[in-house]
């Protein structure tokens, strides 16, 4: 994968890309996506991926007063309209899922595929209980204990990290602190148009996500229709990251399929 | 010189081991674990602390603080009203006001306007940015606080100025289609307005919107960075120097009749700082917004690199401090009143003057009698001689 920048409606991001054929449209989750990450690697077999870093993730600059999710939606809507090539299928990741599932409801002229890997984005549960674990409420422990399925060996150790990367982290969670601080990275309005996604779906859940669970997951797939639901064992709220191989092999059967 | 009193009704009786294995004694301690009999009696004693400043000529800082042991007055607009109400003589000082933490400043503006008519005309206004665990505690997003302190006190302002009917704010935090507070503000065009920050970017707009700058807790070293910047605004922005009534220093003071007494007293105070900052790393270190992400390698790591230095929040670096250590470093003034004299002449010989003192006299186990004995003695014994030696210094 190569990191190249990429300018649309007079917004400059930074891009992971690569593979060829049918464009592929990766949104990164809470946190941008690293350049040596093996998932969009491995999903570059299957077409040309694109993934954006969202404006203040990563090393994509926020533009003033660009920071709410109508921005992101709207930017995202610009992107597939500038990737060249023909049916997109859109990926997105945790964050990038709630983003991904509000363009599909929407719909797009040249959306044909979506993929949503442990969205956030819909309210279920009553008044007095979250859906989303609050990560900026919680103490780090927690939030570590529940993100992954195996934190020793996969959640970011910052004693271990170079400025580099730990900066990089600092902006990705003031930026999603910043679009998903309230109502906690939900959309109440989303439910109701779930059902308006027109194109195959599937909805992919890390068993051990304990930031939101597999039975959020399968309500989630539910609401939109004929969605495909799948879960991925030994991963929590980042498959992408703990069990990528099997994450693209799902992913494959189903644009294969 | 103008001297406030500043109490921010602590609530201290909280089991010390519970204190110790709790993460943060602040926002998230259970409610079960106050006693609403002892904190009435705590307001009381408090709001009787406030009427005898009145009494002695001392005016009075309401503050604000939201769910932990560091204080009580989280509503803080009811305190205000209970002084406006039973204060007679003295200014009060509402600071802070933590107005990015409330979704609507136009009823603020109508709280400060009642209050400001109450009082006829004996407010000032003065806000303060918050952040940490208040964030949780009011719903507020830590990221864009700055942004909202902004356009909160601009759309009050405008809302205390305005006479002529109903006025409209479309701003990027706050719209309203109908503004028009009855009453209008005793003052005019508004009560004074100030705000407490060591912030030197912030203090920059202070100097240029000419407001009082308060400092609180930071020393002689951090309230010369924050004014110097206020003066720097000032000058580039074109604008005459700033009065000395424009700065306001915030210390702990306490007077007792011999040293040995008054920092006994004095080093009561510090338990705000040794016991009452401890916040969660989720309200603290990890909180967005918080600081540049460049910072973030050395806040984030928990063994630094070697030659990296630590980056902490202001407030770290006072816990765990003595009362000699307060003391050296300007940020308590106690012993008896002629020390105390001295050292107050100090800290504004060292700062090139200020305007106002406002000296935290009351905190943690330290009693209600203690105050008001402290409170008595710094009005009778040490303020006229500090108000006579800064009429004397040019």
């Amino acid at each position: 994968m190569k990191t190249e920048r990429l300018t649309v409606h007079g917004i400059d991001l930074e891009v992971l890309r690569g593979g060829e054929g049918n464009p592929i449209v990766l949104l990164h989750g809470m946190r941008s996506l690293s350049p040596d990450a093996r998932f969009p690697a491995l999903l570059a077999a299957h077409g040309s991926v694109v993934a954006p870093s969202l404006p203040g993730f990563g090393d994509t600059a926020r533009p003033k007063d660009f920071d709410t999710i109508y921005d992101l939606v709207h930017l995202t809507r610009a992107i597939m309209d500038a990737v060249p090539g023909g049916d997109i299928t859109l990926v997105g990741l945790s964050f990038g899922g709630w983003i991904a599932a509000e363009v599909a409801a929407g719909g797009h002229p040249r959306l044909k595929r979506l993929v949503l890997v442990d969205p956030v984005g819909i309210k279920i549960s009553d008044r007095q209980t979250a859906d989303i674990l609050d990560v900026f409420n919680r103490s780090p422990a927690d939030v570590r204990a529940a993100e992954w399925h195996d934190p020793a060996r996969n959640a970011p150790d910052f004693d271990e990290m170079e400025d580099g990367g730990i900066i990089r982290h600092a902006r990705d969670w003031d930026a999603l602190c910043l679009y998903g601080w309230h109502p906690y990275l939900y959309n109440p309005q989303l439910n109701r148009w779930l059902g308006r996604i027109a194109v195959p779906t599937l909805v992919v859940w890390g068993e051990s996500d304990g930031i939101v669970t597999p039975a959020y997951g399968r309500t989630f797939a539910g609401l939109i229709p004929r969605a495909r639901f799948e879960t991925i064992a030994d991963a929590g709220h980042h498959p992408d990251v703990e069990q990528p191989d099997e994450l693209t092999r799902s992913i494959a059967a189903f644009l294969g399929g | 010189m103008q001297l406030w009193f500043h109490n921010e009704n602590t609530y201290p009786f909280v089991p010390k081991d519970v204190l110790d294995s709790a993460d943060s004694v602040r926002a998230s301690l259970p409610g079960k674990l106050l006693d609403p009999r002892i904190a009435a009696d705590l307001f009381h004693e408090c709001m009787d602390e406030s009427l005898l400043c009145d009494d002695v000529g001392i005016n009075i800082v309401s503050i604000e603080h939201h769910s932990g042991i560091n204080s009580l007055y989280g509503a803080s607009p009811i305190i205000l009203g209970a002084l406006a109400r039973q204060t007679r003589n003295v200014r009060i000082l509402s600071q802070g006001t933590l107005i990015s933490l409330r979704n609507d400043p136009v009823r603020v503006a109508e709280e400060y306007a009642t209050a400001d008519v109450m009082l006829r005309g004996r407010l000032d206004i003065g806000f303060v940015k918050s952040g940490d665990s208040e964030m949780a505690s009011n719903n507020a997003n830590p990221v864009g606080n700055l942004e909202r302190f902004w356009e909160a006190i601009d759309l009050i302002a405008a809302a205390l100025k305005n006479q002529d009917g109903p006025m409209r704010w479309e701003g990027k935090h706050y719209a309203h289609r109908h503004i028009n507070l009855w009453p209008r503000p005793y003052q005019q065009p508004h009560p004074p307005m100030w705000a407490a920050t060591g912030d030197p970017d912030t203090s920059r707009e202070l100097g240029r919107r000419g407001m009082v700058n308060s400092v609180v807790l930071r020393g002689i070293e951090g309230t010369k960075r924050a004014w110097g910047a206020y003066r720097e605004a000032r000058v580039e922005a074109g604008l005459p120097e700033a009065p000395l009534d424009r700065f306001a220093y915030a210390a702990f003071v306490y007077v007792g009749d011999t040293d040995e007494e008054g920092i006994e007293v004095g080093s009561k105070l510090l338990w705000f700082l040794n016991t009452s900052l401890k916040q969660a790393p989720q309200f603290s270190k990890f909180l967005p917004g918080r600081m540049p992400a460049e910072m973030a390698p050395q806040v984030y790591r928990t063994k630094p690199r070697p030659g990296e230095a630590r980056v902490a929040r202001p407030a770290d670096g006072l816990i765990g401090m003595t009362a000699e250590q307060a003391i050296q470093r300007q940020i308590m003034f106690a012993g008896n009143p002629d020390t105390v004299f001295k050292q107050i002449m100090a800290a504004y010989d060292a700062l090139g003057g200020f305007g106002h003192l406002i000296f935290i006299g009351r905190s943690g186990y330290l009693t209600h009698m203690e105050a008001e004995k402290g409170i008595r003695m710094l009005a009778k014994e040490v303020l006229p001689r500090v108000r006579e030696a800064t009429r004397a210094r040019p």
